[in-house]
């Protein structure tokens, strides 16, 4: 957790939530866990503003509480860190769903995200009373149920009743993840007319939420298929899609590095049923025998059964992305010799300044500026070897190596990520508040000109209207418009870059080092 | 027998002693040729420097001299002669005065006349190497420098050629780039493709060739390199064949262009005095202002 994360935080927070809740927020960010007594005393709100604050974090799962060790009457809040960045993606989580389920879906989810967590029965019936798509409640209830199924929704914990506990607990066994709610259709129609209450629903208690590692899997299957497309080509990339199907059928979606073994058999089978591509299905060996030569490493052989016996490789697969990556964004920073200069130090592993300049082939003077700036944003990393002696005499000779620390860089980097996505989120405030009343009177009189439209009113007296609205004035709005959308366009844009990032540091290994101890031992 | 014949004659019978022949090998070899003409001729080919005359023990023995070592005039005095040994030792890598100071014993300014003396002369030359730029190193006169004094061919008089090296570098993924689209046009096959892209090192060198664009002469190692720095640029794969050999072919990065560097955080030199407070905010930045309009 860096301080560009906190900052970033806290003005999603901010937002989202209002002011108060960020102060709270804050002050959870930067303990590990926090009572109320400590919240009240750090904040300096009022007792009736901080359970509010943590009332809705609670209820949006950004905070969870455990009985305090010392004390088993006072609960500890703690902050689930990770999770507020998610709120960032809730546009790309239903524009997924939209994908898959259309309209009906898009609004669950919606309604799941806005509305934080609650019954399959009252998620539906918000939708219904609120939402534009109008629908029957069984298509609703039928998109819940596949959601279910295809595990894009997940139930929460559910309350221990019966127990006397002063602060409650909650409990949920993995089978019970996806199980699927009692919906009542008739108690629904019910409700609707006003004779039941919706507590006394049948699956009351029981709440659900978008499950977001699912949606985590899809992004990153995304990215993946992407890549192979973009480089080895579209048929490629419909094979390396139904590779991962397989995968999935047996590996745990958010296993760490290689997946567990599938044959080529499997495949075959699995692309001649699903799909129409005859190329592929005709050469279906060949792309595979391409993917896996290829220097990308998504998939392994690893042994003969059944055709050929593959796992896919996450570890190696993010490691070449995001080696990938830099090597765009250091072209973009510093030209394409630099990145010239940092693929040769990343293959090379550990290099010399003289060597490397003879084999970028880029005259000493530039390779030196280039490679020195690398080393100055740390993206590349200089080891020291001294060479014993030298006694008084002159300096010591020591030799100075660059190379490549890619979790070091790839942290860095995020961090500059979150910044700026900090700094978007900042300036489009920055920009609202500037044009604050401008912006105002012209929803204001949007809203006139709707209620006059409705109202049958004549086009000319609605034009006057519109006139008050000046043409410098709505110069100027355009332009805040624009500023805006382009600002909002960068955040999405931005979230790829910090997603592909994220899941490097999650799949690859970290570097065993001796601790001190074991290496007395040897 | 013309004097000329004798001299010639009694240079083949030198030659064929290696540790040199002495007084009386000669007169065995040529018993015919009078003492008086033996020593005009031995005269002759010693004032040629095509012999050398040593003294084993206290007899005077003849040893023909490495005909590939040019000789100095006649009128070089001993200094200029131990110099000369000391460069002539170099070859055609050179070497510095400092080190020629120190083997020879002679104090700087009196080197530095010497030197003078044999450069006008034609003798030696002074050659400034690449990878020093005030470094020179002298070698004989007749003699091509080495590739590391002159860096090969990237090197014109001692400066890097950039260009150049650019030059051929997209000509070469040029070429990769071409042999890959018309295999694309084939459409036998994912494998095939792949295969039908990949161009070895001779392919290219012919191609370069067959373009003119260089000058200079470029052997396929000097392309190697060149091809090398098109893999850095990530542009191409570098793939070994069986046989040990290397393949080239060209590529698509995998991936667009970066989020992070379509925003000017991405790029912003001044990102990490970036903060809430100061002269570098997101709210006053130049850069942002710039972009978003």
């Amino acid at each position: 957790m860096s301080i560009e994360y906190a900052n970033l935080c806290s003005v999603v927070v901010k937002q989202v939530f209002g002011e108060t809740v960020q102060i709270v927020a804050d002050c959870l960010f930067c303990a590990v866990s926090r009572t109320l007594p400590a919240i009240l005393k750090t904040t300096k709100l009022s007792r009736k503003e901080v359970s509010l604050a943590l009332a809705v974090l609670i209820k949006y799962q950004l905070v969870v509480f455990i009985p305090c060790e010392s004390n088993p009457f006072l609960a500890e809040y703690s902050l689930k860190r990770e999770e507020i960045f998610n709120i960032l993606r809730y546009p790309g989580y239903v524009q997924l769903i939209h994908t898959k389920y259309g309209a009906v879906g898009a609004a669950i989810a919606e309604e799941l995200l806005h509305g934080g967590p609650q019954t399959a029965t009252n998620v539906l019936l918000k939708c219904i009373a609120s939402s534009e798509v109008k629908e029957k409640v069984d298509t609703y209830r039928d998109n819940f149920l596949t959601m279910v199924s295809d595990n894009y929704l997940i139930r929460l914990p559910q309350l221990i009743t019966g127990e006397e506990e002063t602060i409650p607990k909650f409990q949920i066994d993995a089978y019970q993840y996806f199980v699927p709610p009692d919906i009542n259709l008739h108690f629904i129609a019910q409700v609707q007319a006003g004779k039941e209450n919706v507590e006394k629903a049948a699956d009351a208690g029981i709440f659900w939420q978008l499950n977001f590692s699912r949606f985590h899997q899809d992004f990153r299957d995304a990215v993946m298929i992407g890549a192979i497309e973009k480089k080895l080509g579209a048929s490629t990339g419909e094979c390396f899609k139904y590779i991962l199907k397989q995968m999935y059928e047996r590996t745990d979606p958010w296993q760490k590095e290689c997946s567990n073994p599938f044959t080529l058999a499997e495949i075959k089978q699995l692309i001649e049923k699903k799909s129409n591509n005859l190329d592929l299905i005709k050469h279906l060996d060949q792309y595979v025998t391409l993917i896996a030569d290829d220097p990308l490493c998504f998939i392994r052989k690893v042994g003969d059964m059944g055709g050929g016996q593959y796992v896919v490789d996450l570890n190696r697969a993010f490691e070449e992305l995001t080696l990938a990556w830099f090597g765009h964004v250091i072209t973009e920073r510093y030209g394409s010799k630099a990145s010239r200069i940092f693929r040769i130090i990343y293959m090379k592993k550990f290099i010399e300044q003289e060597e490397l300049q003879k084999e970028a082939m880029i005259p000493a003077r530039e390779a030196k500026l280039l490679s020195y700036y690398l080393f100055q944003d740390q993206f590349i990393q200089i080891k020291t070897i001294r060479k014993a002696g030298g006694g008084g005499t002159g300096p010591a000779k020591a030799f100075f190596l660059f190379h490549f620390k890619p979790r070091q860089s790839v942290r860095m980097v995020l961090n500059v990520c979150y910044k700026a996505l900090y700094n978007t989120i900042e300036r489009s405030n920055f920009e609202k508040s500037e044009h604050k009343r401008l912006i105002e009177k012209s929803q204001k009189l949007d809203s006139i000109v709707a209620t006059m439209k409705e109202r049958g009113e004549s086009a000319e007296y609605i034009d006057e209207i519109l006139e008050t609205l000046t043409p410098p004035e709505r110069e100027i709005l355009e332009k805040v418009k624009s500023r805006l959308k382009t600002l909002s366009k960068a955040e999405i844009t931005l979230d790829s870059s910090i997603f592909l990032l994220q899941m490097y540091l999650f799949h690859t290994k970290v570097p065993t080092t001796l601790s001190n101890k074991d290496k007395k031992l040897m | 027998m013309a004097a000329n014949d004798i001299s010639d004659a009694i240079l083949v019978i030198i030659q064929r002693v290696a540790s040199g022949a002495s007084n009386d090998d000669l007169v065995k070899g040529l018993p015919e040729v009078t003492a008086q003409a033996r020593m005009e001729s031995l005269n002759k080919l010693l004032q040629q420097g095509t012999i050398e005359l040593l003294k084993k023990g206290d007899k005077l023995i003849y040893r023909a001299k490495d005909p590939k070592k040019s000789a100095l005039p006649k009128d070089a005095d001993n200094e200029e002669r131990i110099i000369y040994g000391i460069i002539e030792e170099g070859g055609n890598k050179g070497i510095w005065i400092r080190d020629i100071r120190m083997q020879s014993n002679l104090n700087m300014t009196h080197l530095n006349k010497i030197l003078k003396n044999l450069e006008t002369k034609k003798l030696i030359k002074a050659v400034k190497s690449v990878n020093a730029s005030k470094k020179k190193v002298y070698m004989l006169y007749n003699l091509e420098p080495d590739r590391s004094v002159t860096g090969g061919a990237w090197y014109q008089d001692q400066d890097f050629e950039a260009e150049f090296v650019d030059v051929l570098n997209q000509q070469c993924l040029r070429f990769l780039q071409m042999t890959r689209e018309n295999a694309e046009k084939k459409r036998e096959g994912p494998l095939a493709l792949k295969r039908l892209s990949c161009c070895s090192v001779k392919e290219v060198h012919k191609f370069i060739s067959d373009l003119g664009i260089s000058k200079v002469h470029l052997d396929e190692d000097d392309l190697e390199t060149i091809l090398k720095t098109v893999v850095y640029d990530g542009n191409a794969e570098r793939i070994m064949m069986p046989d040990g050999s290397f393949v080239y072919r060209a590529i698509n990065s995998p991936l667009f262009a970066p989020g992070l560097v379509q925003i000017p955080c991405g790029i912003c030199p001044v990102i990490r005095n970036c903060s809430k407070c100061g002269d570098v905010t997101p709210n006053k930045c130049i850069y942002m202002t710039d972009w978003l309009d």
